[in-house]
C-alpha cells in the first residue's frame, strides 16, 4: 500500500514538473516545450491582438493630446515615411507567393524591430511636459507584450524544426526611421505610433495566414 | 500701341466674357468631397465622392492618388464597376499597410477645383459583404420547437486563407414588435435560438464584421412562422389546475351539505342548562304533570323497602362472658388504656370512648364487663387504629361485640364487625348486681341499662335486623334456627340503636326486656349460664352455632361469614 501510494505521488510530481517544466521552456525558447505548434500559435495571435489593439490606442491618445487640429491634415506626409522596413507583401497575391518560413521571418523580424525602436519612442514621449501617464504605461506594456511575443516565435520557430539563425538576418532590418530633421518632434514620434500601428496589423494578419497554413483551425475554413 | 491695343481688347473681352458668365450663371464646379472608401476582401476597394456644385457646366470629374513615400500620380482606373461617382481598385491596383492619398478633381468649362485629399490604408477599411444564404428552420423538439438559423460567409471573403476572419452576429424579432433580440454567433455559421412563442412569426438578420473593420449591412430578413405548440409544462399545470379546481368543488360542496356539523365543530354552542329527564318541550307544552313526573325518580327517595340498605340479621354476642374470662384470666383491670385494635369491627366496646367511659362507671374491673353487655353495633367499619384490644385477643376469645352485616347485592366488602354476644348471660339486671351498683347516671347515659342478655341455651343468636325506624331504631327480629339449640324466641326481638357513633359505629341499645332468655336472678345463675356459653367458646374450633357456620372467627375480632377458621 505505502509503495503503491509512493507510486502515485511520484507519478503526480512528475507530471506536475513536467507541466511546469514545459512551460518555463516555452517561455525561455527551450527545446522540451511540450505545447503544441496550435497552442503556441495561439499565444502568437493572441498577443498579436492585443499588442495591435494597444498601439491603436497609444496613437489615437497621443494624436488627441499632442497634435493639434492644424497639423491634423499633414499626417498624411507623416504616414508614408513608415515605408519599407523590410519588404514585405502587400497584396493577397504576394502573400500566396511568399514561404511560410518567410511568413514567420517576417514576423520576427518586425517584432524585433519595433522591441528596439519602441525604448526610443518610449524615451522621446519622457521629455514631454504633459505626456499622460496612461500613455507611457502602455508604450511599456507593448514593450513587454513584444518581447514575450518574441520568445513564443523563436520557440515555434524550434517546433517547426527550422534553423533559427536563418531568422537572424540582421542586414536586411533597415532603420527606415531615418528622420527627416525638419520634422517636428512631434510628429516624428506621432509618425513612429502610426507605423508601429501598422506593423502590429502586419504581424497578426501573418500570424493568422500561418496558422491557416500549417493547422486545421476551423476559422480557416472554406465556407 | 499695338500691344497695349491688345492687351486693353484682351482685357475687355476677359470682362466680357466674366461678366457675360455671371449673368448667363455658369462657373466653375464646386469642390467635390470624397465621402469614403470601402474594401469587402482585403483586396479590392472603392472609393465614393460626391460632387460639388457643377456651375451649371457638364462637369468631369478625376480621382488621382498616390502612394506614400512616392510621388507617382495616378489616376483612377476604374470608374464604371462600382457606379456613378465612385472608382474602383482592383487587386492589382490595390497594395495593403501603404496609405494611399486620393482626390478628386471636378473639372468644367470654367474651371476645375480639387477635393480634399484623404489618406486611405486599405487595411482600416474593411466592410464584409453581407452573409449569404440565411435559412431558417423550424426543429421540433421535446419542451417546444427553436429555430435553427444558417448562413455562409459573404462573397468574396477569404477566410480559407486566414487572410480575412470574419465572425457573426444575429438578431431576431417577432413581426409585429419593435425590438430586436441580438445574438452573437462568433466565427460559427449556425445558431440555435429557443424560447421563442408559439404560432407567432418571427424575422431573422445576420451580418458580420472583419477582426479589424466595420460591420457589414444586415441581411434581408427571412420570416418564419413558429408552430402552435402547448408547452408540456403548461398543460401538466393546466391538469393540476383543473385537478384542484375539482377537489376545491367537492371540498366546498361537502362543508356546504355538512354545514351544521361544521358549524357545530368549529363553533360548539355553548351548552345550556340542563336537567336530566328534563324535556323543556314538554315544559313548552305546558304539561308540567308529565315534566315533573319525568323528573322524578323511581327509587328517590327509598321509601318503601329498606332491603337493600338494611342488614340482614345481626349477630349479637354477649360480650360479659368473655370479659369475665378474660377478668378471670388477667387480674388486670381492662384499664382505660385498652383500646381497640386497629382493625375494622370492633365495636363501641373497643371504642376508646365508651371503654372509658364504662370503666369510669365502674371502678370495679368484674363490673366493666358487664358494661360490655352494651350491645355495640357497628355498621360500617373503620378501623380505630389507634386503639388495640391486646386484652381481647386471647387465642379462643372471639371478637367482642360485632355485628355482621350482610348484605344483599352489596359490593362493598364484608369486612364488618360482627356483633358477638356469646354468652347466655341472663339479661335481667338482677344478674348483674355490680350492675346495680353501677352509677347508671352517667353522661351521656350510655350506660344505662346495660345488661347483657344472655341467650338461654345457646352461645349466640342471630339477629335479623328487620327495619329500621324513624328513630334509627334497629328493629330485629331472631332467625329461624332450624338446627340450633332450643331457643325458642317468641316476639320480635329489638335492638335500638343508641347512637351512631364517629367511623360509622352504630350503638346498639340492649333492652333488657328484650331478649327473652331465662334470667336467674342472682349472681350465680348467670354465671352458671355465661359459663355455659363460656365453656363453648372455651372449645376452640367449635362454633357457637349452626348459623354461626358462615362466620370466621378471627383473633382481630372480624367475623368473615365467608369462611371457617378455627
Amino acid at each position: 500500500d505505502n509503495m503503491f501510494l509512493q507510486g502515485w505521488l511520484g507519478i503526480l510530481f512528475c507530471s506536475i514538473h513536467g507541466m511546469l517544466g514545459s512551460v518555463l521552456d516555452c517561455e525561455v525558447g527551450g527545446v522540451h516545450c511540450t505545447m503544441s505548434i496550435e497552442m503556441l500559435l495561439d499565444r502568437a495571435i493572441q498577443h498579436a491582438e492585443l499588442i495591435y489593439r494597444i498601439s491603436e490606442e497609444t496613437r489615437t491618445q497621443f494624436k488627441e493630446t499632442f497634435i493639434p487640429l492644424a497639423l491634423v491634415t499633414q499626417q498624411g506626409h507623416a504616414d508614408h515615411l513608415c515605408t519599407v522596413i523590410l519588404p514585405t507583401p502587400s497584396s493577397k497575391s504576394e502573400v500566396g507567393q511568399i514561404s511560410d518560413k518567410w511568413l514567420l521571418h517576417s514576423v520576427l523580424i518586425l517584432v524585433q524591430f519595433w522591441i528596439n525602436h519602441l525604448v526610443d519612442l518610449q524615451a522621446s514621449l519622457d521629455h514631454y511636459d504633459n505626456t499622460p501617464q496612461d500613455l507611457l504605461d502602455k508604450t511599456k506594456w507593448v514593450s513587454s507584450k513584444l518581447m514575450s511575443l518574441e520568445k513564443g516565435l523563436l520557440t515555434l520557430i524550434r517546433k517547426v524544426r527550422w534553423d533559427v539563425l536563418l531568422f537572424f538576418n540582421k542586414n536586411s532590418i533597415a532603420d527606415h526611421l531615418a528622420s527627416p530633421r525638419t520634422m517636428e518632434h512631434v510628429m516624428r514620434d506621432y509618425t513612429m505610433l502610426s507605423c508601429f500601428r501598422k506593423d502590429a496589423h502586419k504581424i497578426e494578419t501573418f500570424l493568422k495566414l500561418f496558422k491557416c497554413r500549417q493547422t486545421d483551425w476551423p476559422g480557416c475554413s472554406f465556407y | 500701341a499695338t500691344m497695349w491695343t491688345d492687351s486693353v481688347m484682351l482685357a475687355g473681352l476677359t470682362l466680357t466674357a466674366i461678366f457675360v458668365s455671371h449673368t448667363a450663371g455658369v462657373s466653375a464646379p464646386g469642390r467635390p468631397r470624397l465621402t469614403g472608401c470601402r474594401s469587402p476582401e482585403k483586396e479590392t476597394f472603392t472609393c465614393w465622392w460626391e460632387p460639388g456644385d457643377d456651375g451649371g457646366l457638364p462637369t468631369t470629374y478625376a480621382l488621382y492618388y498616390h502612394l506614400e513615400g512616392s510621388e507617382t500620380v495616378y489616376e483612377c482606373p476604374d470608374y464604371r464597376t462600382a457606379g456613378k461617382n465612385s472608382c474602383f481598385f482592383s487587386k492589382n491596383n490595390t497594395s495593403l499597410w501603404v496609405n494611399y492619398n486620393i482626390s478628386v478633381v471636378a473639372t468644367n468649362a470654367m474651371g476645375s477645383s480639387v477635393s480634399e485629399p484623404v489618406d486611405v490604408d486599405v487595411v482600416y477599411i474593411v466592410q464584409p459583404n453581407t452573409p449569404e444564404d440565411v435559412r431558417v428552420l423550424v426543429v421540433d423538439d421535446d419542451p417546444g420547437p427553436y429555430l435553427h438559423v444558417s448562413w455562409e460567409k459573404p462573397l468574396a471573403a477569404d477566410t480559407q486563407s486566414g487572410w480575412i476572419t470574419l465572425v457573426y452576429q444575429l438578431r431576431v424579432k417577432e413581426t409585429s414588435q419593435d425590438t430586436w433580440e441580438e445574438y452573437n454567433a462568433g466565427m460559427q455559421k449556425g445558431y440555435n435560438i429557443f424560447s421563442l412563442l408559439s404560432g407567432r412569426e418571427y424575422a431573422v438578420q445576420v451580418r458580420c464584421k472583419p477582426d479589424h473593420g466595420f460591420w457589414s449591412e444586415w441581411t434581408s430578413p427571412a420570416y418564419v412562422q413558429i408552430p402552435d405548440y402547448m408547452l408540456r409544462e403548461h398543460s401538466m399545470w393546466i391538469i393540476v389546475a383543473v385537478f384542484a379546481g375539482f377537489l376545491l368543488f367537492v371540498l366546498t360542496w361537502t362543508v356546504n351539505v355538512k354545514r351544521s356539523s361544521v358549524k357545530h365543530c368549529l363553533l360548539p354552542p355553548v351548552p345550556g342548562p340542563k336537567i336530566r329527564g328534563f324535556d323543556p318541550h314538554l315544559l313548552k307544552s305546558g304539561r308540567s304533570e308529565e315534566m315533573f313526573s319525568a323528573l322524578v325518580t323511581q327509587h328517590f327517595p327509598p321509601t318503601s323497602s329498606y332491603d337493600d340498605l338494611l342488614v340482614e340479621y345481626l349477630e349479637v354476642y354477649d360480650v360479659e362472658k368473655q370479659e369475665l374470662v378474660l377478668g378471670v384470666k388477667n387480674e388486670d383491670p381492662l384499664a382505660p388504656t385498652r383500646t381497640s385494635d386497629n382493625d375494622s369491627g370492633r365495636g363501641s366496646c373497643d371504642s376508646r370512648t365508651l371503654l372509658t367511659e364504662r370503666y369510669a362507671e365502674d371502678g370495679d374491673k368484674g363490673g366493666a364487663d358487664r358494661q360490655l353487655g352494651q350491645c355495640v353495633a357497628e355498621l360500617a367499619s373503620p378501623p380505630l387504629e389507634e386503639e388495640k384490644v391486646e386484652a381481647w385477643s386471647t387465642p379462643f376469645s372471639p371478637p367482642p361485640l360485632h355485628l355482621q352485616r350482610q348484605q344483599v347485592g352489596g359490593a362493598r366488602a364484608a369486612y364488618h364487625s360482627v356483633l358477638e354476644i356469646p354468652c347466655d348471660s341472663p339479661c335481667a339486671p338482677g344478674s348483674y348486681g355490680h350492675q346495680g351498683e353501677s352509677d347508671i347516671s352517667k353522661p351521656g347515659g350510655r350506660g344505662a341499662s346495660t345488661t347483657l342478655a344472655e341467650p338461654q341455651a345457646q352461645s349466640a343468636e342471630y339477629v335479623e335486623v328487620q327495619t329500621v325506624d324513624h328513630e334509627n331504631v334497629l328493629l330485629l327480629r331472631p332467625l329461624a334456627d332450624p338446627g340450633g339449640p332450643d331457643v325458642d324466641y317468641a316476639g320480635e326481638d329489638y335492638s335500638k340503636i343508641r347512637d351512631v357513633i364517629p367511623d360509622n359505629v352504630l350503638l346498639l341499645q340492649r333492652e333488657p326486656s328484650a331478649w327473652p332468655c331465662a334470667a336467674d336472678p342472682g349472681q350465680d345463675r348467670g354465671e352458671r349460664s355465661c359459663p355455659t356459653a363460656l365453656q363453648e367458646l372455651m372449645q376452640p374450633c367449635k362454633p357457637p352455632g349452626p348459623l354461626q357456620q358462615g362466620l370466621r372467627l378471627v383473633a382481630n375480632g372480624y367475623v368473615d361469614a365467608s369462611a371457617m377458621l378455627c
